[in-house]
């Protein structure tokens, strides 16, 4: 999961100047990005390089290393994996030209498509990606991402103490040039969308050589090749003309400019020294929509924000008296108001336990009422829960969060409507850092308590968000599921969706997944995170995709 | 003198170990398990976990990492950041900048400071004087950050006069709006450090016998009266400096100069004692070097003060 504590210390107490600062500045009206990428083409040259807010990558630019979103973004421009998705988050075919599993989604034999190359002109072979991958989840390698590969046969085997650097995989076979196996440890429809995910490009030969050298001057595979890193200054990529894939590269690169703070970076926007961020710095949200001096990209993305109740909280067990708890809890917010005044619209009301974003989405699930603010029917499963057993009037029912990504006016609005629909003592309570915070939740300290999650999901299905929040498998410190959620009738469903035949048959069994989810309310959803950004105004194109990045091919700009 | 200044650079051995080993423990100490912060959220696997903590000395204990540093910073080998890169390069790319920028601050508060004192102090009572202590209280009163991003909206974005950020390897004009405003506070204090020296030692009696001596009013001022009255701004502006090395965290934020104060700020955040400890104790390095420097001068200051 990609997701940085931003830090808002220094620019939260900046706002109210900003505010101030802005009224000389807005007044203008809000431009629409999309209607300016059509009227795009005669001015932009296409050799144009493009500047773009960037972030020093905290580990060398290997795929498997690409744990964080500065050098992730990088990393991924410059690969092209199996597949790639689309703007709307759907899967097509990139270097594969076919990935098909056997009967029971366990095996799947994968076909290269011809005449792909890497930037240093050796061709990309089946090896490319068995070696890559075996040497990826070794534990000898030290590789923050090798947990992708955890499905992949042999997996415990590179994971075992002084394994050598140079083991390979046993459920990865080369048939020819072209053509490998891929032996799973459990069945998985969505293998062939996971392996878009960045850990999963292939590598060049001349990568083993020396990995800690290819990690300051990667190689290339993808629609741009690497060109420079200045550290703390600068990444710059040009486009790959060697490149043979289907994605259609508007400018002549891609520069990453370094950034100390958001707030300087959106000041270079305004002033035209920098064409494209990719976030909104606190400081302007409230004013970037109607900022003359930018254009303003404003869509809804692919975070869940949520609040999960751990099942080993008093009164909210997953018992009858703990289920009308939750729903009661869920119904008692007014999420529509707090998105309106706290997030000024940024963010859209949740109807389901993925994102607007997600193919699989849908607002028909049964029990999407739960998600929505209801104070009578609050009150009722309350007073029925109360009737079971009593909630002492002296309790206060605590929301936990990290006092430096910027919620506390959300939590605050929070815990005042549920207080105030429940007639309950609620309160949130902020935690200095997001490290001690993640910390403690890793260690199981706040198990009487409800605290913040939030997920930005891997790779668009419904699955990065379900097995990795709410699958048993994923309880007990082995995933993402703080809550330790159990429930064998989900747990089943997931199982039979990654058996299923296609996409959509699995997306169904996801949605029936999340229907129990939405009476049990393992997390609390609250909203769906807008994707928020900011062009200069010379430039055309700017968009945000499924995973919260910008197109950069589609991106151009007037000389 | 070449005794009293072997006595004070023996005395840095124990001022420089005991801050390295104060700031270790506190770095050591800090809430939150760097490695584990590195997978983000995604689950920690342990294995690989193990395998990175044994890298960077992790899986120690407390004293047996501080000793590792120890070790290896004789031999000037600071060690490696998470991200692979040497730290004494990491250092090497973060000094330079913030030299530069504390050292155009330095002299603006200095020059401006001493200037505008010596203005107010003469001119006591007199619209000039009220007018420069009106605008210093002001300075003073005003924090960093929003001298900074009042600055940088209306000369960088409005008016387009001054770059609105620094940005990579930047030049004297680049660094120009932040030394200003990294100066500004500094340069107020002066600016009433001055003025009541200056005030209260213009009526003093050595000044009166100058005078009666039939000095001209010339060498009165600037012999008699400013030389007494720049020790304490001197013992002021030695402490500035280590302050606008390290301190200048605010306005390298602001104006997005990738310095000392953020790369300290960042390395704290990810939990890297090591670069933490490094930085640190070149910082008290200077701190310490510069307080020597400032006692030096006094003694030319004032003859009176003999150094044996």
């Amino acid at each position: 999961m990609k997701k940085s504590s931003q830090l808002t210390v220094v620019s939260a107490v900046i706002c109210a100047l900003a505010l101030l600062a802005s009224g000389c500045g807005s007044g203008g009206s809000s431009t629409d990005t999309e209607g300016a990428e059509q009227s795009s083409g005669d001015q932009a040259s296409k050799n144009a390089v493009v500047s773009v807010h960037g972030c020093e990558p905290a580990n060398p630019l290997i795929p498997s290393s690409a744990a964080e979103s500065c050098g992730g973004q990088v990393v991924d421009a410059i690969n092209s994996k199996l597949i790639r998705f689309d703007d709307q988050g759907k899967a097509h075919n990139d270097l594969a030209s076919e990935i098909k599993g056997n009967d029971d989604m366990s095996q799947y034999k994968v076909t290269l498509a011809d005449g792909r190359k890497f930037s240093d002109g050796t061709p990309i072979t089946a090896k490319s990606f068995t070696r890559a991958w075996s040497w990826s989840a070794n534990v000898s390698n030290g590789q923050l991402n090798a947990s992708f590969f955890s499905n992949i046969k042999g997996f415990d085997d590179l994971q075992k103490q002084g394994v050598p650097t140079d083991a390979q995989f046993s459920g990865l076979k080369v048939i020819d040039d072209k053509t490998f196996t891929v032996d799973l440890i459990s069945p998985s429809s969505t293998f062939p969308i996971q392996v878009g995910y960045t850990s999963f490009a292939p590598l060049p030969e001349s990568f083993y050589k020396n990995p800690k050298a290819y990690g300051e001057n990667p190689v290339s595979s993808g629609p741009y090749k690497f060109e420079s890193w200045q550290h703390n200054v600068m990444i710059k990529l040009r486009r790959n003309d060697g490149y043979d894939g289907e994605v259609k590269v508007r400018n002549g690169g891609i520069d990453y400019k370094v950034y100390t703070d958001l707030g300087s970076a959106y000041s270079d926007v305004q002033a035209g020294n920098l064409d494209v961020i990719d976030r909104i710095p606190t400081s302007a949200v409230k004013t970037f929509m109607t900022d003359s001096m930018v254009q303003s990209y404003n869509k809804p993305g692919s975070t869940l924000q949520m609040f999960t109740i751990p099942t080993t909280m008093e009164h909210f067990g997953q018992d009858q008296e703990g289920h009308l708890r939750r729903l009661a809890i869920s119904m008692a917010i007014d999420r529509k108001m707090l998105i309106d005044k706290v997030l000024g619209g940024l963010g859209v009301q949740p109807t389901d336990f993925t994102a607007p974003t997600i193919p699989g989405y849908t607002k028909d699930l049964k029990g999407s009422d739960n998600l929505r603010y209801n104070a009578k029917k609050a009150k009722e499963y309350w007073a029925k829960a109360d009737a079971i057993s009593k909630w002492p009037a002296d309790k206060s029912f605590q929301l936990l969060y990290s006092s430096d990504g910027g919620a506390k006016d959300f939590y605050d609005g929070m815990a005042n409507s549920i207080k105030n629909t429940l007639g309950i003592k609620a309160e949130a309570s902020p935690v200095p850092t997001f490290s001690e915070f993640r910390g403690n939740i890793k260690k199981r300290l706040y198990n009487n308590v409800a605290f913040r999650s939030s997920w930005s999901p891997d790779y668009p299905s419904p699955e990065s968000y379900l097995m990795s929040n709410f699958a048993s498998s994923a309880a007990d410190g082995n995933g993402s599921n703080d809550g330790d959620y159990k429930n064998s009738k989900f747990d089943a469903l997931l199982k039979q969706a990654a058996k299923a035949k296609d996409t959509d048959e699995a997306n169904r069994l996801f949605q029936q997944a999340e229907e129990i989810l939405l009476q049990d309310m393992p997390a609390v959803p609250l909203y769906y995170g807008n994707n928020i950004g900011a062009s200069a105004k010379k430039v055309h194109g700017m968009r945000l995709g499924w995973d919260g990045y910008p197109i950069f091919p589609e991106l151009s700009k007037d000389q | 003198m070449g005794k009293y200044l072997l006595r004070r650079i023996l005395q840095m051995i124990p001022v420089v170990l005991g801050t390295t080993l104060l700031i270790y423990a506190l770095v050591f100490a800090l809430p939150g398990d760097p490695v584990a912060a590195m997978f983000g959220d995604k689950p920690v696997n342990q294995a690989v976990a193990a395998q990175i903590r044994s890298e960077y000395n992790l899986d120690k204990p407390f004293i047996v990492q501080y000793v590792l540093f120890l070790k290896n910073a004789l031999t000037l080998n600071f060690g490696n950041t998470f991200a692979g890169q040497p730290v004494i390069s990491v250092i090497g790319r973060a000094f330079p900048v913030t030299i530069k920028l504390a050292l155009m601050a330095f002299v603006f508060e200095g020059v401006f400071g001493v200037i505008f004192g010596i203005i107010g102090g003469l001119t006591k009572g007199k619209w000039s004087d009220n007018i420069i202590l009106v605008l210093s209280l002001l300075l003073i009163s005003v924090p960093t950050f929003v001298t900074g991003f009042i600055l940088q909206y209306l000369f960088g974005v409005k008016w387009h006069l001054l770059p609105a950020t620094a940005g990579a390897n930047p030049g004297f004009i680049d660094l120009l709006m932040p030394a200003v405003v990294l100066g500004s506070v500094s340069m107020a204090s002066i600016i009433r450090l001055t003025r009541t020296e200056i005030t209260s030692n213009i009526s003093e009696d050595y000044v009166r016998t100058a005078r009666a001596k039939g000095m001209s009013n010339r060498s009165v001022i600037v012999r008699h009266v400013l030389r007494n009255s720049l020790i304490p701004v001197v013992t002021y502006l030695g402490a500035d400096i280590g302050g606008l090395m390290g301190g200048a965290m605010i306005t390298e934020r602001i104006f997005n100069i990738q310095g000392v104060g953020n790369t300290l700020y960042q390395a704290i955040l990810r939990g890297e004692g090591t670069l933490v400890v490094s930085i640190v104790t070149i910082l008290v390095l200077i701190f310490v070097i510069t307080s020597l420097l400032v006692d030096l001068l006094y003694a030319v200051l004032d003859p009176r003060i003999r150094y044996a």
